[in-house]
């Protein structure tokens, strides 16, 4: 493998000081939440690592499109980097929504649709890999990931509609909270804090995702050279 | 303002999860990749021995 | 490189031996997938192996939730539905490994692929045969258990609900069963895949079926009814388009 291009050394870097500017928002600058208090400043960071999960997941089901079609490795790869990022984020989205709940709604889980959804999701991506796992020819590795990227793709947003509807019907002893929490209002401070913290996870996220494709081509290298050798 | 919770724990640890879940997953990564490279030089080193041995 | 290139001649031969019978697609199709429907059934009506395995399971099942839930007269209006479900979904995982599972150790499968019919052929076959005995199991276990339990099951729109939902676990769950199959941990793999995946059409057909058992009013078991036909139609969609990436060698 060639050494790190400039361009990866400048986004990790870049990576590095925006994290640490949006600690710093979240932290400091971000007024302080009246109802829920200081923990309401995990939020930024559970927004931001939610919405970095969610685009994986959609990347990840679009380059199993894309390698269905074209049948190019490349994009087996990114697909691989983003779900294997995605379930990162994913795992903080979780466990940080979980320590958010357990003083807001005086419960640690609620069955809300979009902590389900996600918990569903983190299941999905945990199966991926041990779907991959099983699969020695890569080739075919790489195509029945991409099925199987596909179809949770296609039902995660189903999920969420089926948990979504059924609450709306059938109102939740933590409904009356939730709709508090979708009312918080946020002043202006606490918006750059929000907005900061997205654009830092998306940075984090792309740097994280190529550092992953190029830990992919290394396997592959492996693998062809493991070919190559046993023959 | 007065019935504001002292919320401060909760908050300490969810940021404290959140760096060292990143932390754990960027030594992964890195752990991985000098694995991946060791296994490339032995494999290449195999790869040059082997027409050797065969001649 | 020579990958690349066996994989350009695999295309190229492919697209050959559809093109010319193209025309004549359509009939051949449906002539195909019942020809597999027939050998499916006719394999299992001669040893019962895959339904009656299922229904003993079923039966199983429902006995462990008896003692596990104490079905007393007030519980069990609220989880029967729930309780039918999870033994559909855990019998049907039974049935979908061992059909694709014989296919494959008997070489069947490879005497499919190379037989000259529509690869959507084999999915929609093995589907409507795996529908089958599902449904078989169904028909047996509703009556057991209105008897245990002094329900009544035997209701038309529940039997509807029951069917719809049984053909979208069905359909994605011979897609992944084929995936499956074909991996090293193989019948350990088929549950970790098709249940996240099938939790949508799983949860509508549950609300459906309890909406009805406890004598909804009717709007509210509307929205699930028409989630599992979404389901249905997009799930049978998907895995059509998808089945040939699926057994492709």
């Amino acid at each position: 493998m060639q050494s790190k291009p400039i361009a990866l050394k400048i986004l990790d870097v870049v990576s590095i000081i925006v994290l640490a500017i949006s600690t710093y928002l979240a932290l400091f600058f971000a007024p302080t939440e009246l109802v829920m208090g200081q923990v309401q400043r995990v939020f930024y960071f559970h927004i931001g690592t939610a919405w970095v999960g969610m685009l994986g997941f959609i990347i990840a089901a679009v380059s199993g499109v894309a390698y269905l079609i074209t049948k190019d490795m490349r994009w087996d790869r990114f697909e691989v980097a983003a779900v294997e990022v995605s379930t990162v984020f994913f795992f903080l989205t979780i466990v940080l929504g979980s320590i958010w709940a357990r003083p807001a709604w005086n419960t640690w889980w609620t069955w809300d649709p979009r902590l389900t959804t996600a918990a569903v999701t983190e299941l999905i991506y945990i199966a991926y890999f041990m779907l991959r796992q099983g699969i020695d020819d890569p080739e075919k590795r790489a195509r029945f990931g991409a099925v199987y990227t596909l179809l949770g793709g296609v039902s995660a947003p189903i999920t969420f509609m089926v948990i979504r509807l059924f609450r709306t019907i059938h109102p939740v002893i933590v409904g009356a909270a939730n709709a508090n929490q979708e009312k918080m209002s946020m002043n202006g401070d606490m918006k750059i804090a929000f907005f900061f913290a997205l654009f830092a996870f998306t940075v984090i996220f792309v740097d994280l995702i190529w550092h992953r494709i190029r830990l992919g081509s290394l396997e592959d290298k492996v693998e062809q050279l493991k070919l190559k050798v046993s023959m | 303002m007065e019935n504001t919770p002292d919320t401060s724990t909760y908050m300490i640890a969810g940021f404290a999860v959140s760096f060292i879940t990143m932390g754990i997953y960027i030594v992964s990564l890195y752990i991985r990749s000098l694995n991946l490279k060791r296994d490339i030089e032995t494999l290449e080193s195999m790869q040059d021995e082997k027409p050797k041995s065969q001649k | 490189m020579t990958n690349k290139m066996q994989n350009e001649e695999g295309r190229m031969q492919n697209t050959d031996s559809i093109h010319p019978s193209s025309f004549i697609t359509h009939p051949s199709l449906l002539k195909a997938t019942f020809a597999i429907v027939q050998k499916d059934l006719a394999a299992e009506f001669r040893s019962f192996e895959l339904v009656s395995a299922m229904l003993v399971f079923s039966l199983l099942v429902i006995i462990i939730f008896n003692f596990a839930l104490e079905l007393d007269v007030k519980v069990r209006q609220s989880v029967t539905a729930g309780v039918l479900w999870t033994t559909f979904a855990f019998a049907g995982t039974l049935g979908l490994n061992r059909s694709m599972a014989t296919e494959k150790d008997r070489g069947c499968m490879d005497g499919l692929l190379l037989a000259p019919v529509d690869r959507s052929a084999i999915y929609f076959g093995k589907a409507i045969s795996n529908l089958a005995f599902m449904l078989i199991v169904e028909a047996i276990v509703l009556p057991v258990y209105s008897v245990l339990y002094n329900v009544n099951l035997f209701r038309l729109d529940l039997i509807g609900i029951i069917l719809l939902g049984s053909i979208g676990y069905v359909a994605v769950g011979t897609l992944l069963s084929a995936m499956s199959v074909q991996t090293r941990t193989r019948e350990v793999l088929l549950p970790i895949l098709l249940f996240p995946v099938a939790i949508p059409v799983l949860l509508a057909a549950v609300k459906a079926s309890n909406g009805l058992l406890t004598g909804a009013e009717f709007a509210e078991v509307l929205i699930p009814l028409n989630i599992l036909i979404v389901y249905d139609v997009v799930f049978i969609a998907v895995a059509f388009m998808v089945f040939d990436f699926v057994v492709e060698e």
